[in-house]
């Protein structure tokens, strides 16, 4: 068993399982925090990025002007965006039998993998996944291509280049493995295979392994995988959340047993408590909107937003917020805050119920219909002709590289009236700021990851007791910024084994056994013999048939019948000779009672020899020889039958007979 | 006990003698009791009053098919006849007394079982142990065995009882030291040959030889009645004399020195206490051994809890307090690694120890909240004896505050493996920040008042603290503050952290959080105030808020859905603005908008709370404001508005508040006259609302002073003011508080204006021009009710005309006008006033009432089918 680690991203991991003989991707996350070294994708021409000074070395050397822009101290890529994919040189892709995803942000990579490798296989995921995870990339080609920039710097990636360049450009590794977003077509071509599937589903595979979903309870949709044989159980947990948000709750009893857990997408934020962060979400907003000032959440359009939301339809008539307007923009909205209500089974029991009454499950419908919380596709359009401010607006990228956001930063930055607040766990919010300084705009970070904690994970194992742990490396120390902080890392008995990029684990755990079936006509020929309660045995002669990697014992076929003869009849008569059983010895044949048996019987000059699998007796006699052996006893002697067979009797003695 | 009870009694005699399950209800026995009590306590004697006590008891103990409820009573009752030396002869003569305490008589009839008994038993000899001769017949029934046992009854109750029972013998008769205190009269003592000091002997001889005995546990079940010994120990070291202490010591010594030796985690803090209370009643060079030992004792928790009662003690013992202190310092050093213990030397095993108990959780958690609770006291104990100074105690608190809520920067010096154990743990946040409240009087604390803002400031700003911490937060910035008397040391920073996190929190979601911002938002507006008056420094207000209005903030919190927060603004808002009120401050321009909102808070708010702070709001404008300003107009305005809708409205607690606003106007327009008694019932306000209100009956002022000039002009003023309908109408609520502050009050303003004393006649005809306008309903026309009724109880010589607006009134619903002085004279305020002193269930709780009821009671058993309701309140 072994398992390749493609990313090196805690939450957005990519790792291969071979198991038996099955290649099995677990996610495929895209590491998008590479995008922070790019410059924004401005919707509307924005003067001010277009006066930015380019790039040259201070010795002249390196001109790379056209390519890099100078900004507030730190150096940008003027490029369209790129990201940093999983390791495709590990492995031959093209070998992967099946992708498993687990939620929605881990399948970001996926037209990467799909396409162009020559992968064949199926990827499985759930239909909320499938559903919110074409949104996510249509929204990620949309919010490129609407901003089309017909350069692609890479005379920065040359070696000698990038060397010369300031941080953090200096540092990035593996620039050339960087990509550019994927086409709607690859996106489609990707997404369509998928297979479908539901929570606790048992999915085949080669007949080697079965594969199953179990709710996880981080997002619509979202899950953590069991791969097992009839014998090995791999658990596969991926982002998994215990709060009680809006999907269904975790299934966390299917993992017990487990002889491998593969854990990755913990919290990344393990000081923030998601509560204490939805709570100072609430009061810096109503803080703003009460000095007359606008809020600006940069946010994905699935997922925590929904929570925000619902926190934010109790807040506001407690605050006093009831006019203020609520934007959410993205060329998404309107299709994922109507999915949201539409997959019932995959939310908690709460909203699940409410559909029977019948009532949408989330309350943003109701902002909807009383006209609070507005949605548009972009800027353009019906927007700027509703937009009233002092406002809250919700919209994508939360790197702010790309997507509307970039505009309204452009447009708010400069007011401290205003407020930024980020939600999102995924990027640094400093660097994500870095290419709008000086900023004026008040920053508030209330990152929101309800993924599992340290606390609750070490929790959750105590009581699932995998026999073997494998994470990644990061969460076998304490942060770097919190290297005090002992309990914000995993301790387990034995510690877990580590991975980073590239690795290559020999997961500890080895085959011993194989399920092999019997086929009912061999079975009923068996003749067991009881060697003690409870304990039969029998012998078999069979067949052993492989196919699919099922196994099967079948009786030996008979010898063709020599010919048609009167004979025949003799023949049929003579069964007894396959069904009666060859007797079978077992046992040990004790050295000194058997040299007791012997004097008695008149073998007078033993001598005994130590080998190192038993003993030798020599009769000498008779010369002739009787090895003791572990698995074996000879007797050995020239020519002499009834000595033989004395001898013969004297040791089946010692053994007993089946 | 007057005549009727008297006449009644018999009659009860005959129904407890009686099966008596016929009872009204449980308690009824109890106030029977309490009755007898009082009637003895108050000196008088039961045996002569009620003769038919002494039947009852010998029917009730001879009758085999007695409630155990009875018996017990009994019981109880004949204690407490033979309380006296005198009843105690009378009620042996008639040989009560030895079968009524028969124990074997008890054990035989079965019956002894019930604890209900058991403890009539108790209590019954308890009440009659107040005299030698009672002590006698105690000891020669030979009641102390029994007693002893019952020491480790069953029953809690019991046990107790049996424990103060022990205490009691042993410390009521004990001999008086020549310049003695308490105890029986001297006389018996004297010679010290009188029968008691016999029976004593032999009761502190089988007392103090039991405690040896039951003190060191023999099996580990035996621990109850170990613990139960060492209470009855500790109770009787903190009050023996020293001959009694000094024998009980030597008699016990050994065997306290046994359970010391033998560690017993749960025997730790009553062994304490009783080695403490030996040693608060003298020295004893043993006892201090004792001591001693227990401070080295080597499991960690109980050390600590030993090492806390020590100090809570307060003694003066400078040796043990030195090493108490250390040991309550130590698990501070190991989590903060903040060196307060110097170089740990000697204790390093001790040490191990205690970093070991620290690395489990809860442990942990227990035994530095009791270190934090103490840090305050042991700031204050004598430098000598400190290994530290007392500042760098507030640092370890300040440090364990930083590690708790995640933001140490580096505990390089603590354990990590301790301190990660409170990282988050609400427990030991709010004990620390207790503790740095209480640390404010400790020597030197001033210096580290920056850090201490920074560090509560973090805590205000921390998303994760829950509401209780903040709350903690805000009260020890406020106490920090109120003892900070330069404000130099704050940074702009700090300020300006501060205002944005108060702007932060005062839009939290969860309204404790709010409601908790809103009041220290006013109380900082006091404290900067009295810091004001004290420092005169006008700028320094602004020292903490960098000259930020709350006004705005609190303006806003009036809106709050929450009606606590609503209710709290308004306070702030009142604190807020009292300086400037005081100051006689132009008006701002926000404060009408203030106003309006306040009044429509008060006719408008769905809450209580509110709309009580409303009317405080006005009486501490009203109050605190200096007339010629430019405020008064509409201060008036609004007051106005204020009275007549408090008036009317449904929550009593804003009706009295509109009294006391209706007071001071009275304050302002009578101040200058002679006859008015200014804040004549403020002194009188009940603690409670429900409470009975008896201290002091109200005197009526009899003075007879002529009237000055403008008395009825003030009264006009008044009048036109809203303040007598207020009065009125507060006379005749249906709420027993409300009806008595404005009968009060009324009854000042007809002694100022028109006393009784004066005669109808002698009033000024100038004051009975002023009148006032009643409305035809509601308490209009219950008082003009009254009105009428007191005007046909009086003579005929009544004005016809008035007879007849009144009657007018009656008939249709319009308003009548009513001469002010006509109606104060006629009201009945006196008869009144009488009636609403009395506590509401006046009636229903006295004992004519209780004997009432049980004959009802019995009467109604007897003859199934009636039911009787029995009141209970």
């Amino acid at each position: 068993m072994k398992l390749y680690c493609l990313s090196g991203h805690p939450t957005l991991p990519c790792n291969v399982l071979k198991f038996k003989s099955t290649t099995i991707m677990l996610d495929c996350g895209l590491d998008t925090t590479s995008v922070l070294n790019f410059l924004p994708l401005p919707l509307v021409h924005s003067p001010r990025l277009s006066k930015l000074p380019g790039w040259v070395s201070k010795d002249g050397s390196a001109n790379l002007e056209k390519e890099l822009k100078e900004c507030a101290g730190r150096v940008f890529v003027d490029s369209q965006p790129e990201f940093c994919l999983p390791e495709r040189e590990l492995l031959d892709l093209s070998t992967i039998d099946v992708i498993l995803i687990s939620n929605y942000h881990c399948m970001m990579a996926l037209p990467y993998i799909t396409e162009h490798t020559g992968f064949t296989g199926t990827v499985y995921a759930t239909e909320p996944t499938l559903t919110i995870g074409r949104l996510f990339m249509e929204e990620l080609v949309n919010f490129m291509e609407r901003v089309p920039k017909a350069q692609s710097a890479t005379c920065w990636k040359n070696k000698e280049m990038q060397r010369m360049l300031p941080g953090p450009l200096k540092d990035v590794v593996d620039v050339w493995a960087w990509k550019r977003s994927y086409s709607i077509q690859e996106v489609n071509s990707a997404l369509s295979k998928v297979q479908l599937v539901g929570y606790s589903q048992k999915v085949e595979l080669f007949g080697a392994v079965q594969v199953s979903p179990l709710s996880s309870g981080y997002s619509l949709g979202s899950s953590n995988w069991i791969i097992q044989s009839h014998h090995e159980k791999v658990s596969y947990v991926s982002g998994s959340s215990l709060l009680t948000t809006h999907p269904q709750p975790m299934d966390q009893s299917s993992l017990k047993n487990s002889d491998v857990l593969i854990l990755t997408g913990l919290t990344q934020m393990p000081t923030a408590n998601p509560d204490g962060m939805l709570g100072e979400f609430c009061s810096n907003l109503a803080m703003t909107i009460r000095a007359g000032g606008n809020v600006l959440v940069p946010c994905y359009s699935s997922g925590v937003i929904y929570d925000l939301l619902e926190c934010l339809y109790q807040f506001i008539d407690s605050a006093n917020l009831g006019t203020t307007p609520f934007y959410f923009i993205s060329p998404v909205a309107n299709s994922s805050l109507e999915f949201s209500q539409i997959f019932a089974e995959w939310l908690c029991h709460n909203k699940q119920s409410k559909v029977y009454l019948p009532e949408p499950p989330f309350p943003h419908a109701e902002l909807i219909q009383t006209n609070k919380l507005k949605h548009y596709p972009s800027i353009h359009g019906d927007f700027s002709s509703e937009f009233r401010q002092p406002c809250v607006v919700f919209t994508g990228h939360p790197s702010l590289r790309f997507g509307d956001v970039v505009h309204f930063m452009e447009l708010w930055g400069k007011s401290s009236i205003n407020t930024i607040i980020f939600t999102e766990p995924d990027f640094s919010y400093l660097d994500a700021l870095a290419p709008y300084q000086p900023l004026a705009m008040k920053c508030v970070y209330c990152p929101i990851d309800t993924r599992l904690n340290f606390h609750q994970v070490s929790k959750l194992l105590k009581e699932v007791q995998p026999l073997h742990v494998v994470c990644p490396e990061q969460y076998t120390q304490p942060p770097l910024t919190q290297s005090h902080r002992s309990d914000l890392m995993l301790e387990l008995q034995p510690p877990p084994m580590p991975y980073r990029r590239c690795s290559v684990l020999n997961l500890p755990h080895r085959r011993r056994y194989e399920r092999v079936y019997i086929l009912p006509e061999l079975a009923n020929s068996l003749v067991p013999s009881e060697i003690k309660p409870g304990v039969s045995l029998a012998t078999v002669s069979a067949v052993l048939h492989s196919k699919d990697n099922k196994h099967t014992l079948q009786s030996v076929p008979k010898p063709p019948p020599v010919a048609p003869s009167k004979k025949r009849k003799r023949v049929l008569e003579e069964p007894p000779a396959v069904l009666a059983p060859k007797t079978l010895l077992s046992g040990a044949v004790p050295l000194e009672a058997f040299l007791a048996t012997l004097q008695k019987h008149g073998f007078t000059e033993v001598k005994v020899e130590e080998t190192a699998d038993g003993h030798i007796l020599h009769l000498q006699a008779e010369d002739t020889l009787i090895q003791l052996e572990e698995d074996g006893t000879h007797i050995v002697c020239d020519n002499n039958e009834p000595l033989r067979t004395t001898l013969r009797d004297l040791v089946l003695r010692f053994l007993q007979k089946l | 006990m007057d005549r009727e009870c008297a006449l009644l009694l018999p009659g009860v005699c005959a129904v407890l003698s009686g099966s008596g399950s016929s009872l009204p209800d449980d308690t009824s026995l109890e106030k029977l009791l309490d009755w007898f009590t009082g009637i003895t306590e108050a000196g008088g004697s039961l045996l002569e009053a009620c003769p038919c006590l002494l039947k009852l008891i010998s029917t009730v103990v001879h009758n085999a098919a007695s409630d155990p409820g009875v018996l017990s009573f009994a019981l109880r009752l004949t204690g407490l006849l033979a309380a006296t030396e005198e009843s105690f002869e009378t009620i042996q003569e008639h040989s009560v007394l030895n079968e009524v305490f028969n124990l074997q008589h008890w054990q035989e009839a079965g019956l002894w079982e019930d604890p209900c008994l058991r403890i009539g038993w108790i209590q019954g000899l308890r009440s009659m142990l107040q005299h030698p001769k009672a002590l006698s017949f105690f000891v020669q029934s030979e009641f102390i065995d029994p007693l002893l046992q019952l020491q480790t009854d069953t029953s809690l109750f019991i046990a107790a009882a049996a424990n103060q029972m022990l205490a009691h013998i042993l410390l009521f008769f004990q001999p008086v030291p020549p310049a003695g205190c308490k105890g029986v009269d001297t006389k018996e003592k004297d010679d010290g040959m009188t029968p008691s000091s016999t029976d004593y002997t032999a009761v502190v001889k089988s007392i103090s030889g039991y405690l040896k005995e039951s003190l060191v546990p023999k099996e580990s079940k035996n621990v109850r009645q170990s613990l139960q010994t060492l209470k009855l120990l500790a109770l009787l070291l903190a009050q023996a004399g020293p001959p009694l202490r000094d024998k009980l010591l030597q008699t016990v010594g050994d065997s306290l020195e046994e359970l010391v030796t033998a560690g017993s985690s749960e025997l730790t803090l009553p062994l304490m206490d009783v080695i403490l209370s030996a040693c608060s009643s003298g020295t004893d060079e043993r006892i201090t051994r004792l001591l001693s030992s227990m401070l080295n004792i080597n499991k960690p928790a109980d050390l600590i809890h030993a090492a806390a009662a020590f100090l809570r003690r307060g003694q003066h013992d400078t040796v043990h307090t030195a090493r108490a202190v250390r040991i309550l310092l130590l698990p501070l050093d190991i989590m903060t690694g903040q060196t307060l213990l110097g170089t740990i030397s000697t204790a390093d095993e001790h040490q191990f120890s205690v970093v070991e108990q620290l690395k489990s959780k809860s442990s942990c958690i227990s035994i530095i909240c009791v270190c934090l609770s103490n840090t305050p006291q042991i700031t204050l104990t004598p430098p000598d004896v400190l290994p530290c100074l007392p500042v760098s105690i507030v640092t370890t608190v300040l440090s364990l505050l930083k590690i708790c809520s995640g933001n140490s920067p580096s505990s390089s010096t603590g354990c990590s493996e301790v301190s990660r154990n409170v990282i988050g743990s609400g427990k030991v946040q709010k004990c620390a920040l207790e503790a740095l409240t209480t640390l404010t009087s400790s020597p030197g604390a001033k210096e580290r008042i920056s850090e201490v803002f920074t560090v509560l400031i973090q805590y205000l700003e921390n998303p994760d603290s829950d509401p209780t911490v903040l709350h903690k937060s805000y009260q020890a910035l406020l106490k920090w503050t109120s003892v900070c008397t330069d404000f130099s040391f704050i940074t702009d920073q700090l300020r300006h952290d501060l205002v944005e996190v108060v702007k932060k929190r005062v839009c939290d979601m969860r309204w404790e959080v709010k409601d908790s911002t809103v009041e220290f938002l006013g109380h900082l507006a006091g404290v900067c105030d009295s810091i004001k008056a004290a420092a005169e420094e006008c700028d320094s207000s602004e020292a903490l808020l960098g000259g930020c209005s709350t006004t705005p903030l609190l303006r806003e919190a009036l809106q709050d859905s929450e009606s606590y927060v609503r209710a709290s603004a308004i306070s702030a808002l009142a604190k807020t603005l009292t300086h400037r009120w005081q100051q006689g401050a132009t008006l701002t321009e926000e404060e009408p908008e203030i106003v309006s909102r306040l009044l429509e808070i008060l006719s408008q708010d769905s809450e209580g709370f509110p709309r009580r702070a409303v009317v405080q709001y006005f009486i501490s404008w009203y109050s605190s404001h200096s007339p010629p300003s430019s405020s008064s107009s509409l201060l008036m305005q609004s007051v106005r508005s204020v009275l007549s809708q408090g008036r009317a409205d449904l929550d009593w607690e804003v009706k009295v508040h509109t009294l006391v606003l209706a007071e001071l106007l009275l304050d302002e327009a009578f101040s200058g006259h002679p006859g008015y008694k200014k804040g004549s019932d403020s002194h009188h306000a009940p603690p409670h609302a429900y409470g009975v209100v008896s201290e002091q009956a109200y005197t009526l002022h009899t003075h007879t002073a002529t009237h000055t000039e403008g008395a009825e002009s003030d009264l006009a003023v008044v009048v036109e003011q809203g303040v007598v309908s207020v009065l009125l109408s507060g006379l005749v609520d249906c709420d027993r508080p409300v009806a008595l502050k404005a009968c009060r009050l009324l009854i000042t303003l007809r002694e100022t204006v028109c006393p009784l004393s004066l005669g109808a006649l002698d009033a000024s005809a100038a004051m009975a021009t002023v009148s006032c306008e009643l409305p035809g309903c509601g308490w209009g026309r219950e008082i003009i009710k009254i009105l009428k009724m007191k005007k046909s109880d009086q003579a005929k010589e009544e004005d016809i005309a008035d007879q007849r607006g009144l009657n007018g009134a009656e008939e249709g619903a319009d308003s009548v006008c009513v001469s002010v002085c006509e109606a104060l004279r006629s009201l009945g305020l006196d008869e009144r006033m009488e009636v609403l002193t009395q506590s509401s269930d006046h009636i229903h709780n006295s004992p004519l009432s209780l004997l009432q009821d049980i004959l009802t009671a019995s009467a109604t058993h007897t003859k199934p089918g009636e039911e009787v309701i029995v009141d209970c309140y």
